[in-house]
């Protein structure tokens, strides 16, 4: 039996063809810059939004009108998205966002009135649950909160601000949008209905599609804006030439290219290598040993995992200027404690050793290492916490079972522990690497206020190298192809821990 | 029903509140405005005179104004300026922006605003910076609107203000007016007098005074103090361009050419200036080359540690006995830098005139005072009143040093108009480490350092 057309379809119908005429001419409008003044990678990339978008409603167009699940789900997603997009566009314009600044500012003024609420809601709560004998007490104590309310909300100036509110709403540059925003808002409401949903016979498995979508909605949004996003776009940049201040030209592959021959950034990856090859094992292996030791029963294991995590916790700006001071070749405590364990040498051995006084960070042969001990120290505790919580999931009987049949505790720990330990080792391995490739704070604060390279460039790293370029050199397209040649770096990287980890069965475990 | 009347209610109270903030209502600014006050500086810490720096029927207008503290203290009395200002400029309402914080520094946040688009009307950059953001048009040429105020460039420090004044065509000082200088410094070399003292060594303050301190009293200095043993080293400076380039200032060389439009780094005198700093890292009486010497300073173990005015603040609490004497002369003279940094003007900014009243209110010269008092600026206005109250910002008692750095001819810190200051800075430092440390011949570096950095120059 043919379904009866409700009244909404017409009008539905007719909106999905104002959408595609809207994305549309705002797509050619990008195109021949008319319209808005938008230059650089920001046009490109709005050219390619809107475009998608324009493809959207054409689809979400035929679909609706073939009454096919898929036009009220794509009808759906675009409307939704306009909504939010204009919604937010709108309020941007309103300047709602920086007023929200002065929000906090309100809630301060008028803090004694919101005392007044957040009490007269305790008592009318406690009263509540006293029960009858309180309902007095209870109605009073209601009445005291919305007044409170109404006063709190008068006194951060809700008159004004609403009159304030509604005259920027109906600003030229803001009402249409308003419009849009709430008529696109209304249309995707409508659709997710149900009697939306018996008109396009959604199955219940579409239905719940739909529902998931929107309970991810905020998240995914917040994803594509603030990560995504921005990702794709530094992508383009990297494709251009650009200053960040003026017109972008599309230069093609041309930074990436140059990137081969560029000797700076080679040294870098020749740093980065040199620092990897050192500090992933010495800030995973000792961790593994350590966590070893603290997932023991001994006395006071508690205080020492907390103090083992204290470094990652710690502000790596402080970290590094403390580490700094010990690394000082005049005054630091390493060469002093060199000094002294030489002294001490000598004059339990009678040895005539010279203590060696290393320049740790303006000595181009171990400014390298210098990052390494910070790196080691700073990250070996994390790992250790992260081993012993892998450590207490194996199972006890393994090691009850190893007992029975003689095995001490070494073989216990190479034999059980070890590759217990598969899934967690690989998590270890591969966030510490990521870390690694991505050092930038401990050789620039180290090496401040002279350059972040360091002697000789010695603590030169892919990082440092970017954000030379970038904030520096006004090179930001090329800091892009930087940024993207590590992103490569990394991902391969990790890519060949996850297949050999697969091998392995690791991630299966 | 009490919920969401609540909800309702708290909703609207928030929407209110924000919409209460008038941070982005902009309107036009009138045609004429009233030039502040520009010469004369009460002395020290007192409100800026407010009835000069009123604008005449001014609307209601919001400037948002960032600049770059060196620390807490020094925000927040940029914070208690701006408040100040606040209320002195008619019609104009500020917004301080600090700028860095623990995720990005100044200059990153900046950059990024600017690219957004949502960089404050106005802000302080580098004068090194000045020929980046002016050629590429991201920040107003003042001039027309200084004419209209009465406003002389002879009331600040002429080195700044002929990089303020270059024009984009010719590179050379004309008829442009990129901003106002904030602050100045210039180099002095912080001595530790008790350490000077228990080696037998000569007082350099003295020394000065008697017009004796010269390279070879310098070194005589730093070697007695190095021969008192141990841990203690007569003199250090930090490996970056400003404690090298005063050297070759010194010797009567320089990065540039004289009209900055090629490398000067292989001129005879440069590379003289740079042969007396090899040779002074050469021994064992100095902090190695590239370790930052104010951590040892501060502890007592280095006689002598050249660094510029925004270092006193943190000099002020060692426990010793310490004053600043002026960079000994070379042959050519002291070779000290004059620093400075500018206030610009969006070229995006609704508010052009009132922006360029805010930038006069804070290059007055009270205005520097209060900054000066902290002890980490010097005032960029040529005003008798504020160099003395900036000489009663003591310690140091011998803050003359630093006004003597300033009179002594120094090379003003600038842009290269021709090319671009930090690809030739990334290069120069790199090749001047080599040669200070040893691991570079100075024939060689002689021979190729321009050609080297001849990719840093557009002429």
């Amino acid at each position: 039996m043919a379904t009866a057309i409700p009244t909404w379809y017409r009008p539905l119908i007719a909106w999905r063809g104002v959408m595609v005429a809207l994305t549309l001419t705002a797509t050619i409008g990008v195109l021949l810059r008319r319209g808005i003044v938008l230059d650089g990678p920001i046009r490109w990339t709005l050219l390619l939004a809107l475009a998608g978008a324009t493809v959207g409603t054409v689809h979400a167009l035929r679909a609706t009108r073939d009454r096919r699940h898929a036009g009220r789900f794509a009808g759906f997603a675009v409307d939704f998205l306009t909504a939010v997009i204009l919604a937010f566009i709108a309020l941007n314009r309103m300047g709602m966002f920086v007023g929200l600044d002065a929000v906090g500012e309100a809630f301060n003024r008028s803090f004694g009135w919101g005392l007044i609420v957040v009490l007269g809601w305790f008592i009318s709560g406690l009263a509540g649950r006293a029960g009858g004998s309180q309902r007095a007490l209870q109605t009073a104590a209601r009445w005291v909160m919305i007044g409170g309310l109404v006063v709190l909300a008068l006194s951060m100036g809700l008159i004004p601000g609403l009159v304030e509110f509604a005259r920027r709403a109906i600003a030229p540059s803001v009402l249409p949008l308003l419009i849009l925003a709430v008529t696109a808002g209304w249309f995707a409401r409508l659709q997710w209905s149900e009697p939306a949903g018996r008109f396009f016979a959604t199955t219940q498995r579409q239905a719940e599609t739909m529902d998931g979508w929107l309970f991810v909605a905020p998240n995914l949004l917040g994803f594509l804006a603030f990560f995504a996003g921005p990702l794709i776009v530094s992508l383009f940049i990297s494709f251009t030439e650009w200053d960040g201040l003026t017109d972008a030209t599309f230069v093609g592959l041309a930074h990436y290219s140059a990137l081969l021959s560029d000797g700076l950034f080679l040294r870098s990856l020749r740093n980065i290598a040199v620092f990897g090859l050192f500090a992933i094992p010495l800030a995973v292996i000792p961790a593994l040993f350590l966590a070893a030791l603290l997932n023991s029963k001994i006395p006071g294991v508690r205080f020492f995992r907390a103090i083992y995590f204290l470094p990652s916790i710690a502000g790596v700006v402080g970290v590094t200027l403390i580490w700094k001071q010990l690394f000082n070749s005049t005054i630091g405590y390493l060469n002093f404690m060199i000094l002294e364990a030489t002294e001490l040498i000598n004059t339990v051995f009678g040895t005539g050793l010279e203590a060696a006084q290393p320049q740790w960070i303006s000595d181009p042969a171990i400014a390298l290492t210098a990052v390494i001990i910070l790196f080691v120290w700073q990250q070996i505790g994390f790992n250790t916490v992260l081993f012993v919580a892998g450590m207490q999931g194996i199972d006890k009987t393994l090691y009850e079972a190893a007992q029975i049949d003689g095995a001490g505790p070494w073989k216990q720990f190479i034999n059980i522990t070890v590759p217990s330990l598969r899934a967690t080792t690989f998590f270890v391995v591969a966030t510490t690497t990521i870390l690694a490739l991505q050092l930038f704070n401990e050789p620039y604060i180290l090496q401040s206020p002279s350059p972040a390279a360091g002697p000789g460039n010695a603590t030169l790293t892919p990082v440092v190298y970017l954000v030379q370029n970038a904030f520096q050199e006004f090179q930001i397209g090329y800091a892009s192809a930087v940024a993207w040649a590590l992103f490569v770096l990394i991902f391969v990287v990790t890519l060949l821990y996850f297949r050999r980890s697969g091998e392995d069965g690791v991630l299966s475990t | 029903m009490t919920k969401r009347l609540i909800l309702l209610l708290t909703v609207l109270a928030m929407v209110a509140a924000a919409c209460g903030s008038d941070s982005t209502t902009t309107t036009d600014a009138p045609a004429t405005t009233q030039a502040p006050q520009t010469t004369e500086a009460p002395a020290t810490t007192q409100a800026p005179d407010t009835t000069d720096t009123t604008v005449e029927a001014m609307d209601d207008v919001t400037l948002r104004w960032m600049t770059r503290p060196d620390n807490p203290e020094e925000a927040a009395v940029y914070g208690s300026i701006s408040d100040q200002l606040d209320g002195s400029l008619d019609g104009i309402s500020l917004v301080y922006e600090p700028g860095s914080n623990e995720g990005a520094g100044y200059q990153q946040t900046l950059l990024t605003n600017l690219s957004a688009g949502t960089a404050p009307d106005v802000f302080w950059i580098p004068g090194t910076d000045i020929a980046d953001f002016a050629s590429r048009g991201v920040i107003l040429d003042l001039r027309q609107y200084a004419d209209a105020t009465g406003h002389n460039d002879a009331d600040f420090y002429p080195g700044p203000m002929a990089h303020l004044t270059t024009e984009l065509d010719t590179g050379q000082p004309g008829n442009a007016l990129w901003g106002l200088p904030r602050d100045v410094s210039t180099f002095a070399l912080y001595v530790n007098l008790d350490l000077i003292a228990e080696a037998g060594a000569p007082n350099p303050v003295e020394l000065e005074a008697n017009g004796e301190w010269t390279w070879e009293k310098f070194q005589e200095v730093v070697d007695a103090v190095a021969a008192l043993g141990g841990e203690v080293k007569g003199y250090g400076q930090s490996a970056w361009w400003g404690p090298y380039g005063a050297w070759l200032n010194a010797s009567g060389g320089g990065f540039f050419t004289d009209d900055r439009t090629a490398c000067g780094l292989d001129s005879a005198e440069s590379i003289a200036g740079l042969s007396a700093l090899r040779d002074l890292y050469s021994g064992e009486s100095v902090i190695p080359y590239g370790e930052d010497p104010e951590g040892p300073f501060r502890a007592g173990a280095v006689g002598m540690f050249q660094n510029g005015r925004w270092a006193t603040p943190g000099i002020r609490t060692v426990d010793f006995n310490w004053d600043v004497v002026g960079l000994p002369s070379g042959p050519a003279g002291p070779g000290n830098w004059l620093f400075w940094g500018a206030y610009v003007v969006n070229a995006d900014t609704a508010d052009p005139e009132a922006a360029w009243s805010l930038v006069q209110a804070l290059t007055q010269a009270d205005v520097q005072a209060q900054i000066s008092e902290l002890g980490a600026n010097i005032p960029s206005r040529v005003s008798q009143d504020a160099l003395d109250a900036f000489l009663g910002f003591t310690p140091p008692e011998n803050n003359q040093a630093f006004l003597d750095g300033l009179a002594n001819d120094p090379t003003t810190e600038g842009p290269l108009w021709a090319g671009s200051w930090p690809e030739f800075v990334g290069l120069m430092d790199g090749a001047i480490q080599a040669v200070v440390t040893g691991e570079r011949d100075i024939a060689d570096f002689e021979a190729n350092i321009c050609s080297e950095t001849a990719a840093a120059f557009s002429g």
